[in-house]
């Protein structure tokens, strides 16, 4: 295999056509370079083809010149050296190597990774249909619309919980301060893509953040109305809470989506773990505070006014029935301990 | 003139014969007075101490259970003893209790080869009359034996279990002791206070009920006899509150209550009528049921309190009247202390619910909790609001401590049917 895959690269060199990538240490691209020159010089000084400005490298570094129709790099004699990086042995010397078509090479602490120009490349990826949700979501009306109905349930949420009388301005400013806070996470995933040499696409970020936020403020209003109207016995507030744990990854996965290019697995795996960060973490901290014992209940509470009420009600019997199985279930617990 | 002196005179003599009359009484019963130490096998140390006093020939001492209540429950912990007025000590035994009732029966044995004469209290046969007046023995903050004169003023009326009320300074230290009167018969043990000399005593006929028991029956483990005394009496309990009548009364402008007319249970009233700038009107009504059995000095059973709570929106929306209701509803709590060692940890069910008059529409929560000694015994606590209202609410509550199951739901089931609007 390796036999074949070599006569295939001699033979095709033929084009005399090299293209030099200077690449950071995550292999992301820096600058691209194609020269069609049968010598290429690389270093320091400014007659070099291609200029680094790497201190560990020397003014003239390397030249890669075309022999019998192969790139061949040769070492002027540098300090720090030059070496292929190569997966099987750390450090091979690139003196007198023949160039392969993706080969790295190491001079003092830069990379840069040789291509010939038949290199191939991947597929076109077609615009998934997430592109247009996220072009119309970011158009400026759309944007503040939606961070606008988030600063308006921010408020109204402070409003129905303040138990004194209080003015618009008392519930503009925390609302506009709690808007500001959700608004950190969208800002904070932009910079980073910022600094990994993608496009911050900050507007998009936001833009997608709120939408995803505006749905969590509904499913938690939606988990509220399914708890308020279910009994003790009903399983469908746990349903919900998948609702949010879905709505989590959604906002991960967009975010990733638009932040950074990655294979679609590696993405999905990244917002699972970023979910699973969220809700663990979250449920370790409650679990870590739990006290030993605790001497109050820990009940349902949740009442809401009668427009949300859609059920109709137990009457006393059924109710004692199910209560008496209470009894049962904290006996067998004390016998336990 | 003459005759204001003939009263300052008389007033005079009255108060030094009462003085002759204690001494010569204390003298006369010192050698039957012991005070009750709980020491704490492992440091060596007292743990508590009260008071007892002998009541039978064969050495049996009647005390308060509270002195000696960390033995009864962890009993290879502690060891009882006894110092008498000669400074002698000497091992207890644990004979029987009426937890109820707080009291305990001791045993030290007796020498049976010492040929002295061995005294002992006599129980009274008659119940005293108001006025009368009574001198309470005992060993208070451990400073020595003490004999104070005081008053007899009848049963207290709002107790479940009698306990008498006797006008003297009772003070800690002296539960267990004996109260004597002129003829230096036991008419009452030393319990409790409520501080100003007000002081309250368990009737000796109590005492006299569980020694005879004692001498029929001598209970095989003090844990079940404690479960059998706990379970018969709230069954005793309950059965009274489930027959006597529940007056309908009107909370608010519109909530209908309640209020079990027993003697025993109280209540209390209180609203916010008087803020003007309350956002919600709340009228509260809370009843209580002043009994709260001693099990060990972190866990206490048999209170009971029951609380309604009438609400109206005066200026706000239906929306954020709910979001304060819910707030005011999230933290009900336990009614009685109890740890971890005594009780499991609550479990609740919450239901919508509807009585079969239609008359209110309720979310209703009920969550228990099992006693791990004694079984069969759970504390319930019921919580309900009205969510047919937009801009009223009617909150229902109860707590009651150590009831069983069939209790607990039959109360539950006449709780919830007695609450409504009008």
């Amino acid at each position: 295999m390796e036999l074949i895959k070599e006569a295939f690269v001699t033979n095709k060199v033929d084009v005399k056509e090299l293209v030099i990538e200077e690449i950071n240490r995550n292999h992301k691209l820096l600058h691209r370079h194609k020269i069609d020159k049968p010598c290429i010089n690389i270093g320091r000084d400014y007659h070099n083809d291609i200029i680094l400005a790497d201190p560990h490298v020397c003014p003239s570094h390397i030249s890669i010149d075309y022999i019998d129709k192969q790139w061949q790099i040769t070492d002027n004699h540098t300090i720090n050296g030059t070496f292929i990086e190569n997966s099987k042995e750390k450090k091979q010397d690139a003196n007198q190597h023949i160039v392969r078509d993706g080969d790295v090479i190491n001079l003092g602490k830069s990379q840069l990774r040789l291509l010939f120009s038949d290199h191939a490349v991947a597929p076109t990826v077609a615009f998934s249909p997430f592109e247009s949700f996220i072009n119309l979501m970011r158009h400026p009306v759309a944007l503040f619309i939606s961070i606008a109905f988030f600063t308006i349930i921010a408020g109204s949420i402070i409003y129905f919980n303040k138990p004194i009388e209080v003015n618009f301005s008392q519930l503009l400013v925390p609302a506009i301060g709690i808007t500001l806070g959700f608004a950190l996470w969208p800002a904070g995933v932009a910079l980073v893509s910022h600094f990994t040499k993608n496009d911050a696409r900050l507007m998009a970020q936001l833009a997608v953040s709120f939408v995803l936020f505006n749905l969590m403020w509904f499913s938690s209003i939606l988990e509220n109305i399914v708890t308020f109207n279910s009994s003790g016995n009903n399983i469908l507030p746990i349903f919900m809470t998948f609702t949010s744990v879905m709505l989590a990854f959604g906002l991960f996965w967009l975010n990733s989506y638009i932040g950074f290019h990655m294979s679609s697995k590696r993405r999905i795996v990244i917002s699972a773990c970023l979910t699973i960060l969220l809700f663990g973490g979250s449920y370790l901290i409650q679990y870590s505070k739990k006290p030993d014992f605790n001497p109050r209940p820990n009940y349902n509470a949740t009442i809401m006014m009668p427009s949300f009420l859609l059920t109709t009600s137990s009457n006393v019997d059924e109710f004692i029935e199910d209560s008496s199985k209470l009894f049962d279930k904290t006996s067998k617990k004390a016998q336990e301990e | 003139m003459k005759a204001l002196f003939t009263l300052v005179f008389i007033v005079l003599s009255s108060s030094s014969f009462a003085t002759e009359q204690a001494e010569q009484l204390f003298n006369q019963l010192k050698p039957s007075l012991y005070q009750i130490k709980l020491i704490d096998k492992a440091s060596g140390e007292k743990s508590s101490i009260g008071s007892g006093f002998q009541i039978s020939e064969d050495g049996i001492i009647a005390t308060n259970y509270h002195v000696i209540s960390s033995y009864a429950l962890h009993s290879k912990k502690y060891r009882i003893e006894y110092l008498n007025s000669e400074g002698d000590t000497g091992l207890l035994t644990l004979q029987s209790v009426d937890v109820i009732n707080d009291l305990a029966l001791v045993k030290r044995k007796i020498d049976t080869t010492s040929s002295d004469e061995i005294s002992f209290f006599q129980l009274s046969k008659t119940a005293p009359h108001k006025g009368e007046q009574l001198f309470s023995l005992g060993n208070p903050h451990d400073l020595g034996m003490i004999v104070v004169p005081g008053t007899y003023n009848g049963l207290k009326k709002e107790s479940f279990n009698e306990r008498i009320h006797f006008t003297g300074s009772i003070n800690s230290g002296m539960s267990g002791g004996p109260v004597v009167n002129k003829q230096a018969e036991v008419v009452g043990i030393n319990v409790a206070t409520s501080g100003n000399s007000i002081g309250f005593l368990v009737p000796h006929d109590k005492l006299q009920n569980l020694y005879q028991d004692f001498l029929l029956t001598p209970p095989e483990s003090i844990e079940l006899q404690m479960t059998a005394q706990l379970t018969a009496n709230q069954n005793k309990l309950m059965t009274e509150i489930l027959n006597s009548p529940w007056q309908a009364k009107t909370l608010g402008k519109h909530g209908v209550i309640p209020i079990i007319d027993v003697p025993f249970i109280r209540c209390w009233g209180d609203s916010n009528a008087d803020k003007a700038d309350a956002l919600i009107l709340t009228a509260v009504a809370n009843c209580s049921l002043d009994e709260n059995t001693y099990l060990s000095s972190r866990f206490f059973t048999g209170a009971m309190e029951i609380e309604f709570r009438y609400m109206q929106a005066k200026d706000i929306g239906a929306n954020k009247f709910y979001h304060l209701y819910q707030q005011q509803i999230a933290h009900a709590g336990a009614g009685n202390r109890a740890g971890k060692d005594n009780v499991t940890q609550y479990q609740c069910h919450h239901d919508l619910v509807m009585p079969d008059n239609q008359m209110i529409n309720n979310k209703s929560i009920l969550c228990t909790r099992a006693y791990k000694k004694f079984p069969d015994l759970f504390d319930v606590l019921y919580l309900s609001a009205s969510i047919d209202k937009n801009k009223q609410a009617l909150v229902s509550h109860f707590t009651v401590a150590g009831i069983d199951q069939k209790n607990a739901l039959a109360f539950t089931r006449k709780f919830m049917e007695a609450v409504s609007w009008n």
